[in-house]
């Protein structure tokens, strides 16, 4: 994780001056290099390449960052480096840990510099069991430190260079206990991130050898940036598939409460972190998600998806609260009961991201009002009362097709109650007739004619609500108008057969051969 | 008979069994798709100040996640693979969509549309078939059976090819309601005029009423619909407001899952 906060003046590259140009070239790479730099952008692991923010006094020279230096002389720096380090750490004599703590400071140099460091080349120069044996206990605190900033960027890479750390795994985890320096137990948690974020053997790796309760603990203190990394961290250890450290996490002593005192207290930085583990603890652990809901933790949520206005805050935010509401029905039936200032508040505040430009804030807020929407009858009567409905008509008809989508499943349920058994479904007339001649049947009609099967299904499913409920033909009508016939018939050569049937079944019924004649 | 039976099973099918709305609360675990784009969207502001992404790199980068979704054309027989929906829909709207020029109904495939412009427009195929030559081909492309009606063609595919009945689908063309009325009127005169005659026809083409007709009579049914009071002789192009298939697709096979 990135230092974001200029806390103290060195650490500022961006304005640097001289780096400017370099920075235009590599952005100019940026798109041509394509394929290599997605996969690396969009890893769950993050290069250190400022450092851990407290008060280290490691001194971090600026220039460094910027100049663009040919990938070759990188690496023949690199392999130089290692072998420095070698003879550093076989030194015996007088300055021997200055000797050590140099070589490895010009290596983590070497390691920081570009958005593609050397790693190839320094795991291939054996770098690893060297920063292994600087990790031994009783080590002086900066060369702990410098390790782990090396490994911590080694592992950044691709999915074998995160492999080539686990001899340094136990040594990693052993430094973020309580009696480690501050700066050296988050650098060593934010290696461990990285290697976690790789993938789910490796996580099991840790897990086995014990990374989730010491790193569960540097999430307890007020503030810092070390509880943010330490969240990063476990966001990445505990995202299963396996909940089981899920569920481990949950029960750890003082977790639940820090959990709630950073929704309230902390700033929006670390209130993403901690957003995040509960994302996944929700998501993947039933323990976890029954035990949230009895706390405060939905009201919090509310209340920053309500106030905030930061994306990266709002995401997980809003995707805990989307969790817990389809995790657990004690949720929608409990808490979110109409009449209590919190539902009023949570369809506000959905409506708000609704409303929002972010296409990721309008696709999960409407799958969260659509599982409301599940709810009761009187759910479904505070939803289409709410401000929410025109802006969901809107969507229905002119937003991208997955958001189109989401709001297809809300329009849906808040016209059809809860089934008391099998059979057909009971409408709600008022709904579906308001909905309908607001014009909503076009964006389901645009669904039917989709290649995604769901979306056809539910298009089709929808259409036979409105040619079911609609008085006096006017549904045919409407579907007619709108081409719904010609959307249906496309079907007839439809590989699915259950959309095939759906489709004949309705044209069959609602446009046969009587269809019409009677006016 | 065994069609009758099925016929009627699947009537009832047909009634009973939609399978209708129904609310329930849906759940996703934290890798699926759905969430895929939220997780890129926390990657990218996360590593954007590292990193200096700008604004256009980042949306360049949420465009290629998004777009690139592959979409397999669901049109039986038809194998494409689109880059996107909206590629679909330009890929359907280019190849699924041919329509007769003289009726305007719309076909998914070139070979299905020349089958039905000669069983339903060609007076000769009409001719050949009356005087008892296999002329209706089997829909089932590389079967090239012949049959001696639609309905015996129907039941080959059902018998050889495993087309349920429900596939049998006799699409009445939905005529404007001038147009209903009209042929509603058209059919009680034949009728009246000749019993026997006309029940064997609709027999046989039960389903395709242009076959009630002859090529004349389509001529001539066009001229009653058309507004204006130009010569009645020509046939225009795309009068139809709306379209009806009535052939059944033409591969229900062994290679189609479902």
């Amino acid at each position: 994780m990135a230092d974001e906060s200029a806390a103290t003046p060195k650490r500022d590259p961006i304005k640097n001056p001289v780096g400017s140009t370099a920075a235009q070239k590599r952005k100019q790479n940026a798109v041509s290099v394509g394929k290599e730099r997605r996969e690396a952008l969009f890893r769950t692991k993050r290069l250190c390449r400022a450092g851990v923010s407290t008060d280290t006094d490691i001194p971090i020279d600026d220039n460094d960052m910027m100049i663009e230096e040919e990938q070759s002389i990188l690496e023949s720096q690199t392999t130089s480096a290692v072998q420095e380090l070698n003879l550093a750490i076989t030194f015996q004599g007088k300055g021997a840990v200055q000797k050590k703590v140099n070589a490895l400071r010009e290596l983590r140099r070497l390691l920081s510099k570009s958005e593609f460091p050397p790693i190839e080349t320094a795991i291939k120069s054996g770098a690893i069991p060297l920063l292994a044996q600087c990790l031994s206990f009783g080590s002086q605190h900066e060369q702990l430190l410098e390790a782990a900033w090396c490994l911590t960027n080694i592992a950044a890479g691709k999915p074998e260079e995160t492999r080539a750390l686990l001899p340094a795994l136990p040594l990693l985890i052993a430094h973020i206990g309580e009696k480690s320096s501050v700066p050296v137990a988050e650098q060593c948690a934010w290696a461990i991130g990285n290697v976690a974020g790789e993938g789910d053997e490796l996580r099991q790796i840790l897990i086995s050898q014990g990374a989730l309760l010491p790193l569960a603990k540097m999430m307890l203190p007020n503030k810092g940036s070390t509880v943010r990394t330490a969240a990063w961290a476990l966001s990445n250890l505990i995202k299963g598939p396996d909940p089981k450290a899920a569920t481990e996490l949950i029960k750890v002593d003082g977790v639940v409460e820090a959990i709630l005192r950073h929704f309230r207290k902390s700033d929006d930085e670390l209130a993403t972190e901690i957003a995040w583990v509960v994302v996944y603890l929700s998501a993947l652990s039933t323990v976890a998600t029954s035990v949230l809901v009895k706390t405060d933790v939905l009201q919090l949520l509310v209340e920053r998806l309500a106030s905030s206005n930061s994306l990266q805050l709002l995401i997980p935010v809003l995707r805990s609260l989307g969790n817990l509401i389809a995790g657990d029905a004690y949720t929608t039936n409990a808490i979110l009961v109409p009449g209590h200032e919190i539902t009023d508040n949570i369809i506000r505040a959905l409506s708000k991201c609704l409303n929002s430009e972010h296409r990721v804030l309008k696709k999960e807020a409407a799958w969260v009002l659509s599982n409301i929407a599940a709810g009761s009858v009187s759910h479904k009567q505070l939803i289409y009362k709410s401000e929410a409905v025109p802006l969901l008509l809107q969507l229905l008809l002119t937003a991208p097709f997955d958001i189109k989508k989401e709001v297809a499943y809300v329009v849906g349920n808040l016209c059809v109650a809860p089934s008391e058994g099998s059979g057909r479904s009971t409408l709600i007339f008022d709904h579906l007739v308001s909905f309908v001649r607001s014009g909503c049947v076009r964006g389901f009609i645009d669904l039917v004619r989709s290649a995604d099967i769901e979306a056809a299904r539910l298009g089709l499913q929808f259409l036979e609500l409105v040619l079911r409920g609609m008085p006096n033909g006017e549904g045919q009508k409407l579907v007619e108008r709108e081409d719904g016939i010609d959307a249906m018939e496309r079907f007839q050569f439809h590989e699915n057969e259950d959309l095939r049937i759906m489709a004949n079944q309705l044209v069959d019924k609602y446009f046969g051969e009587d269809y019409g004649i009677d006016e | 008979m065994m069609m009758v039976d099925n016929h009627l099973q699947t009537q009832t099918q047909l009634q009973s069994e939609f399978q209708c709305w129904y609310p329930v609360l849906r759940r996703f675990g934290p890798d699926d798709p759905f969430f895929a784009s939220g997780n890129i969207e926390r990657e990218l502001l996360a590593k954007q100040i590292a990193l200096e992404l700008t604004e256009e790199e980042k949306q360049a980068l949420r465009n290629f996640e998004d777009d690139y979704r592959e979409v397999f054309c669901p049109i039986v027989g038809c194998e494409a693979t689109l880059r996107s929906l909206t590629e679909f829909e330009d890929h359907y709207n280019a190849r699924h969509t041919s329509s007769c020029s003289v009726c305007s109904r719309v076909y998914p495939t070139s070979r299905l549309l020349s089958i039905h412009v000669s069983e339903a427009h060609d007076s000769f195929f009409q001719a050949k078939a009356a005087r008892g030559y296999p002329m209706y081909e089997c829909l089932v492309e590389g079967c090239g059976e012949k049959l001696k009606s639609y309905k015996s063609r129907h039941q080959h595919l059902m018998d050889k090819h495993n087309f349920p009945s429900t596939y049998e689908f006799f699409k009445k063309t939905r005529l404007s309601k001038k147009g209903r009325v009209k042929k509603n009127q058209r059919k009680q005169k034949h009728m009246a005029v000749d019993n026997n005659e006309k029940e064997k026809e609709e027999e046989e083409s039960s389903g395709m009423e242009v076959e009630e007709e002859t090529l004349d009579g389509i001529i001539s049914g066009v001229s009653k619909l058309t507004t204006s009071d130009s010569s009645p002789s020509v046939i225009s192009f795309g009068r139809r407001h709306t379209r009806g298939l009535t052939f059944v697709p033409r591969a229900v096979q062994r290679d189609t899952k479902k």
